[in-house]
């Protein structure tokens, strides 16, 4: 095992690795930002060695310098966590060139998977089913006839992509032009690639994702499913494992579709192939035993692999009751997996929902300011991983991912309860929260019946109007004036002491 | 003593060991178990209630029963913000100054949209809480705004 890890990351995802090298005696170095140098992540680590500006261009995405970093505190091994430079295939080289290890899989297997055109190509010579459609097209009567060839509607995307930049969908051929030509500049811009493909568009899709875990000496499995298609804006809100919607034969297909996925890569460690399912009327899930289908031989098709740990990878971790992150640290160091397929099951269901600084009456944009109260549920079954406590500021500059909450139950109809009542007991001030609104949307009946395409939360929910004040929210507050600030004060409450009383926080405020 | 939340209006009155608290003409009794921390466990008429409130300047954060509101404090005997800034104007977010639409000494009603801000990436109009007149005016166009810095006040 390693001696010390340098986390290239922040935030929750800095500190559930932290967590996982105590755990293991690994000694861990934190990175920071200027805006991160009181950050909970910062505060928690052994060591922590400052990287740059608050931009990440000038700090987390800086691999010169967070390489260099490593070998200053004489670290023998880099996890990058997800996002910021996960994904990037020259750091994961250059961090092993440097003599250290990557957590995480290797540079070549990074590479694969980065290019949408390249791996879609891959992957059908591996035999993973695919969405039906054409890469390498160049002209617009290309396009055209691919168009025409796959039907309407259909989907021009980036083959550099990801994130849902650089993609549009086109119900018909006078649209194409125009659609084109956009997804062109966006995927430009955004990956410095203008290279388009063009697949049929699934209008009900669930998003459904296979995890796959594998050691350095040959041995690959997969975790099981996530169901991740609660999204808002091609981000995912609510995940879980089981899906709602998997028999065992299609559980069973997709993770040897995902195993052979990541076999074509000679992968290693944990990943993540992305599945989409098609759930429309005509798919053979409608139809049971899947003799109706004629057109495919499947009904899921590969969308993209993430090459790193994923935010929802804890919900893995509550059914498998593996820790997905030490396993990555294990294998890294060149341990053996100990686990056949044979040896792993699902056990009762896990949920995570994001908890985000967001205003969901208002276009779900980040809300920012310091935490007056923040208090995370608890209870049995209750997991909550978080970068952030009480006193602490939100700032534009990062993610607006406060916590994930995770619940683990027996049976799912039990989770979901579980879980409504955690979100009910997450006290967040300070900052919007869109706490309310994944409770809303787990009490609808699409969400208790499992019909959740990644349509959903913009086309069926849109309806959601934030809670309006009652009796006993007025008189808390006008209360809490003549309680906490003077009046009639209560001896209970003079608690001057307290540093982090969210009544005397705010400068000037006491008159 | 009576307190405006954005536009409802209650009064709480100390009546013996509890409270009185007057909205919309009814009357309820409210008996404080403990508070401590911005956290408060009551008994409103008869029935428990724990209430977490938070205050932030003039706005108030409050939490009962798992539902969290945002609560603007329009007026009161302890309002929010510093006293000799009751009817000031204070920006929501940083950001940036986009427009100013009045000047000192201009008459405003209420509602009427008094400057623009841009912060994260959206339009913030910061509009008149009061009919009034501009007495001050403290940013101009196209400056860099704190959050809750005082843009401008309205007598």
């Amino acid at each position: 095992m390693f001696n010390k890890v340098l986390i290239a990351n922040r935030g929750e995802i800095a500190i559930r690795i932290m967590r996982a090298c105590r755990e293991l005696g690994v000694r861990t170095v934190a990175v920071y930002s200027e805006a991160d140098k009181n950050a909970q992540h910062t505060q928690l680590a052994d060591e922590a060695v400052f990287i740059g500006n608050a931009p990440p261009k000038e700090s987390y995405l800086n691999a010169d310098v967070l390489i260099q970093s490593a070998l200053d505190s004489q670290a023998d091994a880099v996890h990058p966590g997800y996002g910021f430079l996960s994904e990037n295939a020259s750091f994961a080289a250059g961090v092993e060139s440097a003599g250290l290890t990557f957590i995480g899989p290797s540079a070549d297997s990074i590479r694969a998977m980065g290019d949408k055109a390249e791996s879609k190509i891959l992957m059908k010579k591996s035999g993973v089913p695919t969405v039906p459609g054409y890469e390498g097209l160049e002209t617009f009567a290309d396009f055209k006839n691919a168009a025409k060839d796959i039907g309407y509607p259909v989907l021009v995307k980036a083959a550099a992509g990801g994130g849902g930049k650089g993609m549009r969908v086109v119900n018909e051929e006078s649209e194409l032009k125009e659609a084109m030509e956009l997804a062109r500049s966006e995927a430009q811009n955004a990956f410095g690639d203008e290279r388009l493909l063009v697949e049929k568009y699934i209008a009900d899709a669930h998003h459904v994702e296979i995890q796959v875990f594998g050691d350095k000496h040959g041995n690959l499995v997969h975790l099981f499913e996530r169901e991740c298609s609660a999204q808002r804006r091609h981000q995912k809100i609510i995940e879980e494992s089981p899906s709602p919607l998997l028999t065992p034969e299609l559980r069973a297909q997709m993770g040897q579709a995902a195993i052979n996925a990541a076999k074509a890569i000679n992968y290693h460690n944990a990943g993540t192939v992305e599945f989409i399912l098609d759930s429309s009327p005509s798919s053979p899930l409608r139809h049971g035993s899947g003799q109706a289908f004629i057109l495919h031989p499947s009904s899921f098709y590969f969308l993209e692999m993430n090459t790193r740990l994923q935010v929802e990878h804890p919900v893995t971790e509550l059914v498998t009751g593996l820790d997905l992150v030490h396993w990555q640290m294990r294998v890294a160091a060149g341990e053996k997996f100990p686990f056949a397929q044979n040896d792993l099951h699902q056990h009762g269901h896990a949920i995570e929902c994001r908890v985000y600084a967001e205003d969901p009456a208002n276009g779900f944009l980040p809300s920012v300011g310091r935490l007056l109260q923040f208090i995370p549920p608890q209870g049995p079954g209750i997991r909550v991983d978080s970068g952030f406590a009480a006193g602490d500021e939100v700032t534009h500059h990062y993610d607006p991912l406060l916590a994930k909450l995770i619940v683990h139950a027996g049976s799912r109809a039990e989770a979901i309860r579980r879980m409504k009542t955690a979100l009910d007991d997450f006290i967040v001030h300070g900052v919007i929260t869109n706490i309310d609104y994944m409770r809303a949307a787990l009490e609808t009946d699409d969400f208790k019946q499992g019909n959740v395409s990644t349509r959903w939360v913009e086309t069926k929910f849109g309806e959601w109007t934030p809670p309006q004040p009652d009796l006993r929210s007025l008189i808390a507050a006008a209360l809490a004036d003549v309680v906490f600030v003077g009046g009639r004060a209560q001896p209970a409450v003079s608690n001057e002491t307290d540093p982090f009383n969210p009544w005397k926080g705010t400068g000037n405020y006491r008159n | 003593m009576k307190t405006t939340f954005d536009t409802q209006s209650i009064e709480l009155n100390p009546s013996g060991e509890n409270y009185a608290a007057i909205l919309d003409g009814k009357t309820v009794s409210v008996h404080i178990v403990r508070a401590a921390n911005g956290r408060m466990d009551l008994l409103i008429d008869g029935q428990r209630v724990i209430a977490h409130v938070s205050s932030d300047m003039a706005r108030r954060w409050v939490t009962v029963n798992g539902r969290t509101i945002l609560l603007t404090k329009t007026s009161g005997a302890k309002q929010g913000i510093r006293r000799d800034h009751a009817g000031g104007l204070i920006a929501p977010m940083p950001g940036l100054i986009r427009s100013v639409a009045v000047g000192v000494g201009d008459v405003v009603k209420k509602g009427q949209t008094l400057l623009t801000m841009e912060a994260m990436k959206m339009e913030i109009r910061i509009q008149a809480l009061k009919d009034g007149k501009v007495s001050a005016l403290h940013v101009a166009q196209g400056q860099t705004v704190e959050r809750e810095q005082i843009l401008a006040e309205v007598e």
